[in-house]
């Protein structure tokens, strides 16, 4: 009755597809319930001259607006930089950005007031791109350096280099159900909070201090999230302070969520990135040296910025030994709204910029790009230390690239392209391998812990509850499935619990894709803890001394829902009269586990350490078949390879896989944040924003995962699947790149992030015309000639 | 006349009148009904979260009976005025006493749900295509979701939940209700027109709305005479978007929901003629034997959801420079026909549009129909649409080009280009230019030189003016390969 490693349905399907899973919004009213929406800036950077928010509260139906004036604890917050206001105070600083909180008895009377709003804001000048930011110093955070070995001097020596700038735009995170609140009043002045929260914890907390209460006065529950891939880590944390503020400012029930609409317009997003690149290299294609020039824009607030820099820092490497190199880094801060987590948390980033080096090295020395990819991967024994220290251990990379080579065709697929693209004028194919590794736990080494409560009941059934939170990624299946074959019982007798910070206190995000392996390594401890007292209790109530069986925990067994002692295998109990058996000998039937990660430590001040636990890997091989009169891309097929240990859940695992990877690839093509140039975002809502559709994934899709038994360390040898799948959407915007530098020989064609129909026409439209002429080579010319040299020091 | 809506959702029976009928369908089942299991995302129509089943009587069979024939809508973009004598079925309806129906069980067993907020519309779509009796293949069941997005799975193990159905026999989601007695009940009130008037007081103003839903076109062409400012609502796929979004405020609306006189294709020897009712979906199946250029337009444009509610008239009503049946209309030269109560008349479509949104139509005329010449079968007509996404996606740009040739030389060509200015325009030098032209690709490289002269597009939210030129100068050469390279070497 094995449990683990089977492909069990997620938790919640039943409930998903008979429409009974309830959501924060579908959560029944109360009588008395208050619908709170806000009042947001509908400018980018200004002062507040006067608003008639006292007019607009005694409309009809409006039970009240708040302003930061109104919140009895304070207004500033932020998971690492405390400078994030909930409600905007003077300054605003956003497009959408909370400016008050308006409260009615019905969404028409919000509705109705708010078109009676008067506002007026004096407008500051703006700062929106990373460029603008460098002019104007505006920064967030310290600059942070990584170096290893004389990156000058292999430089100055290379027998050939590159140089270029790298551009990527930000992505909307898109879960299907906005961020929702709902919050109580109870006795004393407490308040409960419903929130769509990855981060329950933080919730509490910050929902106390705004309204100046204990954390114990406060509490957070989710059930669950429609969707949240890094959207609703700290982004959660305004609207839930709007409802909790309104239910303790009013004593009513407050509910609020947002529309899509709002939704996009004022949270933040996956940071756009601008990285000037150098670097030198063998003719055989061995990178010897890099110099990467890191800024991201992190919107008007810390946020998660710094942390996610950071990360890029520790992906700039990808799979790649670099001998020699300096990654300098800096956040930008801009009028958009403050950008945050997003499935990867920068490591995208800072692999997509590492991957277009390696392109291109493969396209100024002639070579088949794999064979450099292959050439520069870690290795086992040598070429095996990443930027920071860390020996990558116990990998496959090598092997995986080899295998997947083997069996998606990629030579004789290459060499079929290059025949397409000499006979065909009206398309282009490009074909491109590239791996992923991907360090797994919190950089923030403190967060890599977790706790867990398990309560078995007198039937022998189990209530596990964890500071994890379920948005579909199926933790609680995975947990499910733990902590019934720690007990050797069936799936159906085992519930997880909805996630409070009642049960489970001070608990990390579920974030970093380290859900399981924090969460399930808690409730396997509780588990275990229990498993102890029954085992004891079980020795007693089976030995027999009369027999020469004295009570002897070693031989105690529990199996197919059944205890026994393998002295008297006959005498077997199942597990729910041994329960039963053990309540009435007084044996506690409840304990809380704990769980840290052991070894994770990473220095900032040297940049060196061991920030991964272990490192999840994969790659991805894909084809595209691009247009070239209009540029549109068709993905015709990818076939992925992924090292992701013993799964617990193969069903599941495969679904974060091909959805991390599908995400990825509209991260790469068709997701276009397109802003005014006042810094309003115009493509706010799925009719102009285009995340992919059922009809974008490839004709072919092979997906398949490889054995590696070096990996014996984490919760069952599983690996973090949640995050990594993503980064192997990079294979479709380097095959793209490969489409286009067929058009001649002469010349490293660019190629921005995503690759729109726009942004691919537009290369191809330089690519065609006079490159000698400058006239020619297009709009954004301008953005890769801002000289290295000119760049302000930053310096770590 | 009735002063209230007959409304049937999951078997049971609503009369809904006053500003209840005034509300979209997802707000009546999630606010009204408590069935909260029909999500809302967008409310705009893109994202078919919402998505239900709505059942009408359909056309009577041989024997004379009619059924219900159900098709899946977006109820976020579909108001009750709009459904009136229509039986709504919601997830919730899909058990069967405690028994999961078979669509809901394989997306469980595929794992086709992850977060589960898309997996009701997913549900409701596949049961529409089980409604449509399709048979599931990867293309089948791509087409038939196009209009549900999903953000976590990746779709895959959705389509096989949908190709894992379809080994098995499924019984019908409408088994569970009692179809006689709605269809008899149906039957009585589709005879009488629905009126509702009704006043919304708000800090001492006072608002007056109505609605009216005629069951003949005699009757609507009186209203529309006799009332101002009416917004008369057809599929509702772009008015009902505008009110969602506070765009627009009606306070008077016309539904044509009932007009059968408009539900009809005709074609003669001369004419094809497609009546304002008549829906994306039933457009398209026609034009799949008949008109397999506009076939691919439409199978790519919209959702089944919309398809199925939207109209080509309606199309035209909007306005739109880029809506995608106006540079077919404009180089078929289709004519609009005009109903108001002095008669009818026809105007031609390119002299339809006299600016942004403005037409040439007086405020008491009606679109009823489009029509159009049969085309030669040699003629050469090529339309394009350019999109961010291919599928369900506003276009950057569109294009219709139709070429007649006489001896090898060009006799007649039109052109039109959308989402180059205001209107969908035509463009008479690049024509002009193309007279008497032989098809070489010199031809086309020059006229495509003229052609992004004509046009001074803007930049927005969709692309930038300079991939709209070059689109413009692109998709001649495009032409050219794709129609008349091809065309030279037959010759």
């Amino acid at each position: 009755m094995k449990v683990v490693g089977k492909h069990i349905p997620h938790d919640s399907a039943v409930g998903h597809v008979t429409g009974e899973a309830l959501f924060v919004d579908d959560l029944p009213s109360a009588k008395d319930e208050l619908i709170v929406d806000f009042i947001a800036s509908p400018v980018a950077h200004g002062k507040i001259i006067r608003f008639n928010f006292e007019e607009l509260s005694q409309l009809d139906g409006i039970a009240g607006i708040f302003t930061h004036a109104d919140l009895p604890g304070h207004n500033l917050f932020g998971p690492v930089i405390q400078d994030e206001r909930f409600l905007a105070e003077d300054i605003v600083e956003y497009v959408g950005q909370p400016i008050a909180v308006i409260a009615g008895e019905s969404r028409k009377a919000v509705r109705q007031a708010k078109k009676q709003l008067q506002l007026e804001i004096e407008e500051l000048a703006p700062v929106f791109t990373i460029d603008e930011a460098l002019a104007a110093k505006q920064f967030i955070g310290e600059a942070r350096e990584l170096k290893k070995g004389d990156f000058e001097k292999v430089w100055n020596e290379a027998e050939h280099k590159i140089a270029g700038t790298f551009l990527c735009n930000g992505q909307e995170q898109f879960y299907l159900e906005s961020q929702a609140a709902l919050a109580w009043r109870g006795e004393n002045g407490e308040i409960l909070v419903h929130s769509s929260s990855q981060n329950p914890t933080e919730i509490q907390e910050v929902v106390a201090e705004a309204l100046g209460l204990g954390f114990h006065e406060v509490v957070c529950v989710c059930k669950r999230m429609g969707g949240g891939f890094g959207g609703k880590e700290t982004q959660a944390v305004i609207p839930a302070v709007m409802a909790a503020l309104v239910a303790a400012k009013t004593g009513r029930s407050a509910r609020v969520a947002y529309t899509k609409d709002d939704d996009m317009r004022s949270t933040g997003k996956r940071h756009p990135y601008k990285i000037y690149y150098k670097a030198g290299f063998t003719g055989a294609g061995k990178i010897t040296g890099v110099k990467f020039d890191i800024y991201s824009n992190g919107g008007a607030a810390a946020d998660l910025s710094t942390a996610i820099l950071e990360r890029t820092l520790l992906h700039s490497d990808n799979s790649y030994f670099i001998p020699n190199l300096v990654f300098r880094a800096m956040i930008c801060k801009t009028n958009f709204p403050p950008n945050t987590a997003f499935r990867g948390f920068g490591g995208p980033q800072g692999m997509a910029n590492i991957e277009n080096v390696l392109q291109e090295i493969s396209i100024v020395l002639k070579k088949d790009a794999l064979e450099v990819r292959r050439l520069n991967c870690y290795g086992h024994n040598d070429q095996n230390v990443t930027p920071y220290g860390q020996i990558v251990q116990n990998h496959m990379l090598p092997e995986i690239i080899d295998q997947l080579a083997e069996t998606s065709s990629y030579k004789k697929r290459l060499t079929e392209v290059a025949e397409f693209n000499r006979k065909s004028v009206t398309h282009l194919r490009g074909l491109a391998l590239t791996p992923l590794k991907f360090g797994i736990s919190f950089t923030t080494s403190f967060l890599n812990q977790g706790n867990a409560l398990v309560n078995v009941y007198k039937d022998g059934t189990v209530q596990v509850s964890t500071g994890g939170t379920e948005m579909g990624q199926g933790l609680n299946t995975k947990i499910r499935q733990l902590v019934a074959e720690e007990f050797a019982i069936s799936y159906d007798d085992v519930r997880i619990m909805i996630t409070s910070t009642e049960k489970n206190n001070n608990t990390s995000p579920t974030a970093a894709s380290a859900g399981t392996d924090l969460n399930g390594m808690a409730a396997v401890n509780a588990c275990q803890k229990i498993r102890r007292n029954l085992t004891e209790f079980a020795s007693r109530y089976f030995s027999a001394p009369e027999n020469g069986i004295v009570p002897s925990i070693e031989h105690i067994h529990f199996e197919a829902g059944s205890v026994y002692d393998d002295r008297l295998p006959e005498n077997k109990l199942t597990f729910r009269k041994l329960v039963l058996q053990a309540y009435m000998g007084q044996v506690s039937l409840g304990e809380r586990g704990f769980y840290k990660t052991p070894g994770v430590n990473l220095n900032r001040e040297t940049g060196k350490g061991n920030p991964f636990f272990y490192f999840t890997s994969g790659a991805a091989v894909s084809e595209v078949l691009i247009d070239r009169f209009t540029g549109q891309l068709k993905l015709e097929r990818s076939d992925i390879l992924m090292d992701i240990g013993e799964s617990i859940n193969p069903g599941i695992d495969r679904g974060q896989i091909i959805g991390g990877f599908i995400q990825g690839v509209g991260w790469v093509t068709n997701e276009d944040l397109r802003y005014s140039d006042k810094g309003q975002l115009l493509s706010y809502s799925p009719t102009t924003y285009k995340i992919p559709n059922i009809q974008d994934l490839p004709d072919i899709f092979n997906l398949e995962t490889l054995e590696n038994p070096q990996h014996k360390i984490n919760i069952r040898r599983s690996k973090a699947v949640g995050e990594p799948p993503l980064m192997l959407c990079l294979s479709v915007w380097m095959a793209v790149k490969h489409a286009l530098s067929s058009v001649r020989n002469d010349i490293t064609p660019r190629l921005n992030l995503p690759a729109t129909a726009e942004e691919i026409l537009q290369r191809l439209t330089e690519l065609n015309g006079d490159l000698s002429n400058p006239e020619t080579t297009a709009v954004r010319a301008t953005e890769s000639e801002v000289s290295l040299v000119s760049l302000p020091s930053i310096s770590g | 006349m009735r002063d209230y809506l007959l409304i049937y959702v999951n078997g049971r029976r609503y009369q809904v009148s006053g500003a209840q009928g005034f509300q979209s369908l997802s707000d009546f089942l999630r606010y009204d009904l408590g069935l909260v299991g029909t999500k809302v995302v967008c409310a705009e129509g893109d994202c078919g979260s919402c998505t239900v089943l709505v059942g009408r009587i359909g056309l009577p069979n041989s024997e004379g009976d009619s059924k219900l024939n159900y098709q899946s809508i977006n109820s976020c973009i579909q108001y009750l005025y709009q459904l009136d004598c229509a039986h709504i079925i919601t997830v919730e309806a899909l058990k069967n006493k405690e028994q999961i129906h078979p669509i809901q069980q394989a997306m469980v067993d595929a794992m086709g749900s992850q977060c589960g907020y898309c997996t009701p519309g997913f549900v409701m779509s596949l049961a529409a295509m089980q409604e449509k009796e399709e048979v599931m293949t990867r293309k089948s069941v791509q087409d038939g979701l196009t209009g549900n997005l999903c953000r976590c799975t990746g779709y895959e193990q959705i389509i096989d939940a949908a190709l894992n159905l379809d080994a098995k026999p499924v019984p019908s989601v409408t088994e569970n209700f009692d179809e006689k007695t709605i269809l008899s009940d149906f039957a009585v009130y589709l005879t009488q027109a629905v009126f509702c008037e009704f006043e919304e007081n708000w800090n001492g103003v006072a608002r007056k709305l109505k609605y009216f839903v005629p069951v003949s076109l005699a009757e609507a062409v009186s209203f529309q005479q006799k009332n101002d400012n009416v917004t008369v609502v057809a599929g509702g796929t772009d008015i009902s978007v505008q009110i969602n979004k506070e765009r627009i405020e009606p306070d008077c609306i016309m539904s044509l929901v009932h007009l059968s006189e408009l539900k009809s294709i005709f074609v003669d020897e001369q004419f094809v003629t497609v009546g304002a009712r008549v829906s994306w979906s039933e457009l398209g199946k026609f034009c799949q034997k008949n008109l397999p250029q506009l076939a691919e337009i439409i199978a790519i444009f919209a959702s089944p959801q919309i398809k199925n509610c939207g109209t080509l008239a309606g199309n035209i009503a909007n306005a739109s420079p880029i809506a995608d049946s106006l540079p077919f209309l404009y180089v078929i030269e289709a004519e609009v026909e005009l109903t108001s109560p002095d008669g009818v008349r026809w105007l031609e479509i390119n002299q339809f549009y006299q600016g942004y949104k403005k037409l040439a139509m007086n405020p008491d005329e009606l679109i009823t129909s489009i029509r159009w010449q049969m085309q030669d079968p040699d003629d050469l007509l090529k339309l394009y649409k350019v999109s961010k996404r291919k599928d369900l996606d506003i276009s950057t740009f569109t294009a219709g080009i139709y070429i007649k040739m006489n001896n090898n030389k060009i006799q007649i060509s039109r052109l039109a280009y959308g989402g180059v200015g205001p209107v969908v325009l035509r463009l008479p030098e690049t024509e002009q230019f193309l007279y008497n032209k032989a098809l070489t690709l010199e031809t086309f490289l020059q006229a495509g030189k003229i052609a992004r002269e004509e046009i001074q597009p803007i930049s927005d939210v969709r692309s930038s003016a300079d991939y709209r030129l070059q689109l413009a100068e692109n998709i001649l050469m495009k032409f050219y390969y794709e129609c008349c390279k091809h065309q030279v070497k037959k010759a």
